[in-house]
């Protein structure tokens, strides 16, 4: 299994790539590795495969191109022209703008797919470790609150059948109540009966303390610095080296505070992270495609990124260093797959 | 282990204590049953064991409780979770996290056990209830019995000394629940840990036990009750209320008291008086098998995304005519009643409704003339007081003015008329199940669909339900029941319908269907099999 931290790194280079080109071979390119590591990656039971992006798609990109065909009334090849009078949408329908549309809604599916991909295959639990030992008792209550989203759904969809049952029919606002309380009446009682559940388990026995006073002091002042810094860069432009300086001070004040805060919650771990090969296989390809997306590397024609179809439509510019710079997003399911034939 | 010492508590805001001068010793390594009506103060008494009460509860507490030398009221819950392991009735309400082996962690993690040791005790706490090859799972996928298997595992992997269960099996079908307590009896067997269980099933647990404590009901002008505490046979022949092989035992003067079939087969294969009757067989209900078609469902067929949960299913019911649906779950018997009532929409097939199909009526129209009794009743709930749960559903058929049943009759007919203007949240689970009755039936159904009606009902409220069902019956209403509970269907029956994977694979009497059935047959018609007895009454009369 791939580390979280590298999955993280995973979807956000996925959504730094979507939001850097509007060239469709990459966005296929791109939208075509997510659903292949989705494949490979997810847990099979549960796994959806692609069948959720191509729902997606098929609302997405005809909205997307509707939408941009008939308020952008740009480009050179007009298909028809709507009456001026009618206000936004009044113009000419350019294929151009179709053809934009078409592509920020491909932009789109391609994310929802990577942060698809993301949520299948990082569990809750490993998405709380993330939250500092310091703020343990938080982790805790966002992990329930994650689990508690879809226990209430369920029990929103049974409240809404029992209401029906008695005849009730949901027509105006008003008419949410009869829903709203239950569900409502129901959350609280699951809460107090996991209340009294973790209690009987130990919870709370022997970090039952609040945080010493001077770590608090140390946090507002790391905190001062750091907002301090970050103002000055903003408005004083002859002292960016100082105020660069005051944010990095203020950051490390902050780190150190957590961790030496951390070192006092007497807390195991039982399955700690371990470092892999594997993970750093995911990281460095990751690297590469940052690196091929935003550094002016010699031989990579970047310029290929920035296509556009505006003023007339024309087959977009591919650079197949580019292309196999992209591949390096492919390597989680690479290294699933040599896992699996181990 | 052990020691109530004239313990006596009362909730905050109650007039009357819930547990009055309570004594008793439990010894280490017993596996002791509680046992008790609704309200007894069952929960009240287990949750004193490891310091909820009062400490999460509040109410004032007098006397003492000693667990393995500590004392759970001065130390608390917290301290007292490294003795004592805890079991709610839903599984699902005690999870923290998603997966299995994740959440058996979790307490340890809290307790800062090293790492090393952490991984050694949940192999071993995994092991103990055979969850080690859905270690990796996430808990949604698992079966109820699988869920509630991974609590058991999470209080041992603290190696308790005690393990309190509240109920641990009441929302489980019948395989789950055996599963379950499989796993129970083996522990207490194998490891000597000490069990104090409280249950409203008996049969099924009362083998197991080495003792049983019986908390009557309490007083209403709150005078003492005794408990009764002992071996299980002792205790049985002083309660009014016991499992039917218990019944008959008591009935015939059976000593020992048969516990399991198998011990009462030593009974009945010397007895030559109850060999004598297996002759005559016996007709349950004779004015069952004349009947006007009520509801008609014929080639129903769903499934959902493609996964077939009904196939072909054919089932009439007629006026005044008490059928039961049971099955293994998931079998199909819930999407059955949901098509009936327009909350799913079949793919194929006809529903009909005295003669008028149902097709394409919206669900809040259909439910006028169909009562549905959803299987968990409190999604219903939510007026100030029971009375208003009545005008809701009659205002939203727009029949306040004109109700077809007088509320107030109905509510007297539930026995919830002094409970009028109660909460209903506040009441008990089978007080809140009638509630939610009067609610759907207030419309005076023709037709009445009952999903799981008995779920945490005592065995005095079970037998109250019969007799309501068998009044509606006798004024003319059809009613569809859906239960596990074998030994209820076999009381309440005209007749007995039988699904497995979506398909209707025995419709007949009750005599017919259950008693055939390895599964599904009561206790009386195993150790009289042939003879078509399904209940004490049928043996005795």
């Amino acid at each position: 299994m791939v580390d979280v931290r590298a999955w993280l790194l995973w979807a956000l280079t996925v959504l730094v790539v979507a939001s850097s080109t509007r060239n469709p071979f990459y966005v296929v390119l791109l939208l075509l590795v997510t659903m292949v590591v989705g494949a490979t990656c997810a847990p099979v039971r549960g796994r959806r495969g692609a069948l959720p992006s191509l729902r997606f798609a098929a609302v997405a990109v005809p909205m997307a191109t509707l939408f941009n065909g008939l308020t952008a009334h740009l480009g050179d090849t007009v298909l028809l022209r709507l009456p001026a009078w009618l206000p936004l949408l009044g113009g000419p329908v350019t294929l151009e703008a179709l053809a934009f549309g078409a592509l920020n809604g491909l932009t789109l599916t391609t994310i929802f797919s990577g942060f698809a991909v993301f949520n299948q295959v990082t569990p809750v639990r490993d998405l709380v470790r993330l939250t500092p030992r310091a703020f343990h008792e938080a982790g805790v209550v966002l992990s329930i609150a994650l689990t508690f989203v879809p226990q209430t759904t369920r029990s929103l969809a049974r409240i809404r059948e029992a209401q029906a049952v008695r005849g009730h029919r949901v027509r105006g606002l008003r008419d949410w109540l009869p829903i709203f309380i239950p569900l409502l009446v129901s959350g609280l009682e699951r809460s107090m009966g996991l209340a009294e559940a973790m209690v009987a388990r130990g919870y709370g026995a022997v970090s039952d303390r609040a945080q010493p006073l001077r770590t608090q002091a140390f946090l507002a002042l790391g905190l001062f610095v750091l907002l301090g810094g970050w103002l000055a860069f903003l408005f004083l432009p002859s002292w960016k080296a100082v105020a660069l300086g005051g944010m990095i001070v203020g950051v490390g004040i902050i780190v150190g505070v957590l961790r030496l805060a951390g070192r006092a919650v007497p807390r195991t771990v039982y399955r700690p992270y371990r470092w892999s090969r594997r993970d750093t296989l995911v990281v460095l390809g990751c690297g590469l495609v940052l690196a091929v997306i935003l550094l002016p590397l010699p031989l990579v024609n970047r310029a290929t990124l920035a296509y556009t179809p505006f003023p007339r439509l024309a087959l977009p510019p591919f650079d197949p260093l580019v292309g196999l710079g992209l591949l390096g997003l492919v390597v989680p399911a690479v290294v699933a797959t040599g896992k699996s034939r181990s | 282990m052990i020691h109530f010492n004239h313990l006596t508590y009362t909730y905050p805001g109650s007039p009357r204590p819930v547990l009055a001068d309570v004594t008793l010793d439990i010894a280490e390594g017993e596996f002791v049953l509680l046992a008790g009506p609704s309200g007894a103060g069952k929960s009240t008494l287990l949750r004193c064991l490891n310091g909820l009460v009062p400490h999460f509860t509040g109410g004032t507490l007098s006397g003492s409780v000693t667990v393995a030398g500590h004392d759970p009221v001065a130390e608390g819950p917290q301290v007292l979770s490294r003795v004592v392991g805890f079991i709610f009735q839903d599984p699902e309400a005690q999870f923290v996290v998603d997966r299995v082996e994740d959440e058996v962690a979790f307490a340890l993690e809290n307790a800062a056990i090293p790492p090393a040791e952490m991984r050694a005790r949940i192999e071993q706490a995994l092991d103990l209830v055979d969850l080690v090859p859905l270690r990796d799972r996430p808990l949604d996928t698992l079966s109820g019995g699988e869920k509630q298997r991974v609590a058991i595992a999470a209080a041992l992997a603290l190696r308790p000394r005690l393990l309190v269960l509240d109920e641990p099996t009441s929302q489980l079908d019948p395989q789950s629940a055996e599963e379950v307590l499989a796993a129970l009896v083996r522990l207490n067997r194998d490891l000597g840990l000490t069990m104090v269980l409280a249950e409203h099933r008996l049969e099924r647990i009362l083998p197991h036990v080495h003792r049983l404590i019986y908390l009557p009901a309490p007083q209403i002008d709150g005078g003492m009750v005794e408990v009764l505490s002992g071996p299980p046979r002792q205790v049985l022949h002083q309660m009014d209320l016991t499992p039917p092989l218990v019944t008959l035992g008591k009935a015939l003067g059976w000593e020992p008291l048969p516990l399991t079939v198998e011990e009462a087969r030593h009974f009945t294969d010397r007895k030559s008086q109850i060999a004598n009757r297996k002759s005559s067989s016996i007709i349950r209900n004779p004015q069952s098998t004349i009947h006007n078609p009520l509801l008609a469902v014929r080639s129903l067929h769903f499934s959902y995304d493609g996964e077939p949960a009904l196939r072909d299913v054919t089932l009439t019911i007629g006026e005044g005519e008490l059928v039961v649906l049971m099955g293994r779950n998931g079998s199909g018997k819930t999407t059955l009643l949901k098509c009936i009532v327009g909350l799913l929409c079949p793919q194929q097939g006809e529903i009909r409704l005295a003669g008028e199909p149902l097709a394409g009526r919206e669900t809040a129209d259909v439910c006028q003339n169909i009562g549905y009794l959803p299987q968990e009743p409190d999604a219903l709930l939510f007026a100030d007081t029971v009375a208003e749960e009545l005008q809701v559903t009659l205002r939203n058929h727009g029949l306040v003015d004109h109700p077809p049943l007088d509320p107030t009759v109905l509510l007297e007919r539930l026995g919830l008329s002094d409970l009028a203007t109660s909460y209903p949240r506040d009441l008990s689970v089978g007080q809140r199940q009638r509630v939610a009755l009067g609610a759907v039936t207030v419309t005076r159904p023709r037709l009445l669909l009952f999903d799981e009606p008995t779920r945490g009902m005592d065995y005095v409220a079970k037998r109250d339900l019969v007799h309501l069902l068998r009044e509606w019956q006798a004024e003319g209403a059809g009613i569809l029941l859906v239960t596990h509970d074998v030994e209820w269907a076999a009381q309440a029956a005209d007749r007995v319908v039988m699904l497995r994977q979506g398909q209707a694979v025995a419709d007949g009497s009750p005599s017919d269907v259950l008693a055939g059935s390895p599964l599904f047959a009561p206790q009386i018609a195993r150790l009289f099999p042939g003879t078509g007895w399904l209940t004490v009454e049928d043996v005795v009369s």
